[in-house]
């Protein structure tokens, strides 16, 4: 289960943070959410030498905490996607399909005239949306 | 996905809207006028950009950001790709001259930074292709030919700030910031000139 989704700017500013749980985990989860953005920093500065392509948007598997496990993505215009999910066995293809999902409704939300680059999204139409990915993530 | 629009209605837009901004927002100021639409520019670039690099992987250096919008930015846009890309890579060299025990001087260079150019050439515009391209003002008029010819060259030159912001807006996007102007030396060819900041 998602229990948190969050969209970062390119300079580490929060653009979109949005928890599908009891509010009481919410700051956790931003802490979390917060610390996978050093991981990230550290996987694009430092590329893997084993099979990994370098420039591939999809991170994978940031780091796993107790409960939580953390994907991150990475665009081009180097924002951040951040998945964090208590499943126990997760599916790559099922991930790498939600962001690419997420990917199309952030672009469309980006393209809004009335949204400023760099600050928070606003827009209702993109919760609804990242609701409906989330609600339909792993059910196919 | 999305809906589409006949390419009269663009065109009419950007007319309109270099109209608006030379004759009535800012009349007698054309640099400020300018200086608007290009940002308009920018703003329609990094949105652009959002979308357009949505399926690619990460792009590893500039030349391969310079080459997206050359090819792929470009045919999205305009319907067909850059015709030209020139580079010109300034390296600017530090002169040591190093004197030794017996009067011999060393000289060595090394290179002290990079600054790329770019020339991106469209040999026909497609914004630009309704232009009518001035005909040759010198044989009528004498005194007023340069002036002339100068008038007619900055009413062209309004309508390509905002491609200019565009290319401008897409890049910095990219993390590579740059001025971008244009050059029209020769219609319907247009260069785009490209300067990224060290």
């Amino acid at each position: 289960m998602i229990v948190c989704v969050a969209v970062v700017g390119h300079q580490n500013n929060p653009l979109y943070i949005q928890s599908f749980t009891d509010a009481d985990d919410a700051l956790k989860l931003h802490h979390i959410v917060h610390c996978s953005l050093d991981v990230i920093e550290e996987r694009v500065n430092n590329p893997k030498r084993s099979g990994t392509t370098l420039n591939e948007a999809f991170l994978g598997l940031l780091y796993p905490t107790v409960n939580y496990k953390v994907y991150g993505y990475l665009t081009n215009t180097k924002v951040k996607f951040i998945l964090v999910t208590t499943d126990l066995d997760v599916r790559d293809t099922d991930v790498r399909s939600f962001f690419r999902k997420f990917h199309a409704a952030y672009v469309d939300a980006v393209s809004n005239p009335f949204h400023v680059p760099g600050k928070k999204i606003t827009s209702r139409t993109f919760a609804q949306t990242v609701s409906n990915i989330v609600g339909s993530y792993g059910l196919n | 996905m999305g809906r589409e629009v006949a390419e009269s209605c663009v065109d009419t837009m950007l007319m309109e809207m270099v109209a608006m901004y030379s004759a009535r927002f800012y009349a007698n100021k054309p640099e400020l006028a300018a200086r608007r639409i290009e940002a308009i520019g920018y703003q329609v670039g990094h949105q652009l950009s959002e979308r357009y690099t949505m399926e690619r992987p990460r792009f590893s250096d500039h030349l391969e950001a310079i080459k997206f919008i050359c090819k792929d930015f470009w045919s999205e846009v305009f319907k067909k790709q850059i015709d030209n890309l020139k580079t010109n890579h300034r390296v600017k060299y530090f002169l040591e001259i190093m004197k030794f025990l017996t009067n011999f001087s060393c000289v060595c260079f090394s290179p002290m930074s990079l600054q790329g150019t770019f020339v991106l050439q469209d040999n026909k515009f497609r914004w630009l292709s309704r232009v009518s391209i001035d005909p040759s003002s010198e044989k009528e008029t004498e005194d007023p030919s340069t002036p002339g010819e100068s008038k007619a060259a900055q009413a062209v030159s309004m309508y390509l700030y905002f491609p200019c912001g565009i290319i401008r807006g897409v890049l910095s996007n990219l993390g590579i910031p740059c001025a971008v102007s244009a050059d029209i030396s020769s219609l319907p060819t247009c260069s785009f000139v490209i300067r990224v900041k060290a």
